[in-house]
This record gives structure tokens, sequence and C-alpha cells, in this order.
């Protein structure tokens, strides 16, 4: 898109396609809008603010749109939509930031895994499912995941792509599975990581990562296990349901208590 | 791109216009989040919700003059009226709304 005049309002379908680019992208975009103004004119105008690029389109705000760019960076920046206010301008703005969805990424495709993703898909995640046995992970038994691996597991969690948006749940059929990929794994910025196992399979393991593989016992805090709250779960829907609870907490800044914080 | 911008892509394209009402505001506790939308279109086939009940129903009016007029309207729905049998809003809270017409 190139630069537009300041004068010129931006085109519906142009800020749709912009949005629409950025989120395929993953790119930050944000649409800010003037919802109150002592000038009624103004009341409507809208940019798209993105953190490394000019504004599309212009707001017809004077010297005072610039730091209301900034204003909107700032909460771009913060992933939150915000209202700007300027009493003294007598103006009010809405920062709509689009929202990236979280990824969760369900590493083995048994009796768990399935009620989860289906979980996460109403609760609007982008899902992967990984597994190396076929038979499980398809689209039949997970049709609603957007994404299905069926591949070597461990190599495939070590390649994929993670970020600070992803969710890691690791429930594959077998413990030392588990632990070989919370390995490939412990040590980048993700939102959640979680690996089942009871309380005292799971202290177990973590002393002997301290003690024989030198892993930091930091490390092993940010991992939620045993997985989920504690809800009483007790069917796979229902421990689907604990994790997938565990993770909108984390999600949303709750305070509900993980079962892994009282270990 | 959430689904109330696809839908309103899909009427923009079609040569429609529609209202948008986003909530951008929230005090107390209310029925939808800051950043919730809904698509209001002059023949009744809205998209998504911002909450349902008689506050939305106030939005849809507001809404229609929105359509009309093209002025962009903000909405304040209370929802702190005392509880009883008879009451409108039992949330609690007061959410405001903010409904701008989009052309094509």
């Amino acid at each position: 898109m190139g630069p537009l005049k300041s004068q010129t309002p931006l085109p519906s379908l142009a800020v749709l396609e912009a949005l629409e680019r950025a989120a395929a992208e993953n790119v930050p975009v944000a649409l800010v809008t003037v919802t109150d103004s002592a000038q009624s004119a103004l009341v409507g105008n809208r940019i798209l603010v993105w953190l490394d690029r000019d504004p599309a389109g212009a707001l017809g705000l004077g010297e005072l749109e610039a730091r209301v760019v900034e204003d909107a960076r700032a909460a771009l920046r913060r992933r939150r939509h915000a209202l700007l206010r300027y009493p003294d301008a007598g103006l009010e703005l809405f920062v709509e930031v689009q929202q990236r969805p979280p990824h969760l990424i369900i590493v083995g495709a048994g009796h768990i895994a399935q009620p989860l993703c289906r979980l996460a898909k109403i609760c609007d995640f982008r899902v992967t499912v990984i597994d190396d046995r076929t038979q499980f992970a398809n689209p039949d038994r997970f049709p609603d995941a957007d994404r299905i691996i069926a591949a070597d597991i461990r190599q495939t969690v070590r390649d994929m792509p993670m970020d600070q948006d992803t969710y890691v749940v690791l429930v594959t059929r077998g413990h030392s599975l588990d632990v070989e990929c919370l390995l490939e794994i412990i040590d980048r910025p993700l939102a959640y990581i979680g690996m089942i196992g009871s309380r005292r399979r799971i202290s177990a393991v973590f002393s002997l990562l301290t003690r024989e593989q030198g892993i930091p016992q930091e490390s092993l805090d940010r991992v939620h296990a045993p997985i989920g709250l504690p809800i009483g779960a007790e069917t796979p829907a229902e421990i689907a349901l604990c994790i997938m609870a565990e993770i909108i907490n984390v999600y949303r800044g709750g305070q509900a208590v993980s079962l892994s914080q009282l270990r | 791109m959430n689904k109330e911008y696809q839908a309103l892509k899909q009427y923009l394209q079609a040569g429609e216009s529609v209202a948008v009402a986003t909530v951008i505001d929230t005090r107390g506790s209310v029925p939808r989040e800051v950043g919730a939308k809904m698509i209001i279109h002059p023949l009744g086939a809205h998209v998504g919700t911002i909450g349902g009940g008689c506050g939305e129903a106030e939005v849809i009016r507001a809404a229609m003059d929105v359509l009309q007029t093209g002025t962009p309207a903000k909405v304040r729905v209370d929802l702190t009226e005392e509880i009883s049998m008879d009451s409108h809003g039992v949330c609690g809270g007061i959410m405001t709304v903010f409904v701008q017409r989009w052309d094509p």
C-alpha cells in the first residue's frame, strides 16, 4: 500500500484486505477509529497502524496525529485494545489490535488429544496435532485441526517454529517420549508447556533431569506438570477440559491455581 | 482476520452497506469483552453478537439509524438496574458500543 494523501479516506475494502494480509502473515496491526470528537466530522475516521511502517490513511487530527499513532503503537506492543482519550482536544479513539490466534500444538494424537483439539478450536485457537502413527494422526480423528503432522515426533517438535503465542501440550503414548520432546523445547520462549503424568512420576523424572542432565530447576518450574487445573477430572474429555482451562488461565492471566503449583 | 470482518468483507464486496458495532469500553460485569463486534445488516442478516438480549436490541435500533444517516453513534448499554424478576439487564455493568456504517 503506497502513501495516502492526508485527506484521502482509507477505502473500506483496503482496510479489510490489509487486516487479512496481516493476519495471514502474522504481522501486528491495529485499526484506529475516532469514536468521539468535539469536531463531529472527525468521528469515524480511521487509520491502520503497524509497528514498523507508516500508517495507512489519516485521521485529520493535525499535530496530535503523530502522538495518537505512537499511543496506538504502544497498545499494539501490549497486544491489547485501548480506548485513548485526549480530554484537552475533546477526542477519543478506539485502538483495535488485531488478535493473533494462539497456537496449540498437541504432541501425541491419543484419546486426550481428540477432545483437547475440539475444545481448543471452540476457544479459537489454531491447533496442530503431531504423532508418528497415521492411524492416530489423521483428519478422521481430528476433523477440525488446522494441521495434522504424521511424522517422527521428536524431530517434528524440534523443527516446528514456535513463539510466545505457542502453547504445547505433551501427551504422547509414552512418558519418556514426552520428556524427550520436553527437552527439545524447554528453553524456547513459549507461552505454555504442559506435560501429562502423575505427580509421583513427574517428580521422579524432574529430579532425574536436574541431577543427571543438569537441567536447571527454573526451567522445570515453567513446565505445567502434572498438567491442568485441579477439577477432579477423570475421563479423557474431562482431562482435556482441565488442560484447556489451564491454558485459558495462562492466556487470560486468570487466577486459578494449577495442579503443578500444588506439587 | 475474525469472522465478523470476513462477513463485513463479503457484504462490501456484494455492494451492501452494513453497520459495525464494537464494544470499546466496559465497566463491571458485562456479557462481552472489549473488541467484541457485531455486524448489523439492514434486513436483519446480522453476524456476531455483543451480548444478546435487550442491550443488543438497543444497539441494533441505534444501528438502523446509523445505517440511515451515515452518522456514527456511541451507545451506552447500562446493565446495572436492580435485579428483579422483570429486569432487563442483570449483568451489573456498563458497556460502551461504537456503531459505524461501512460502505462499499
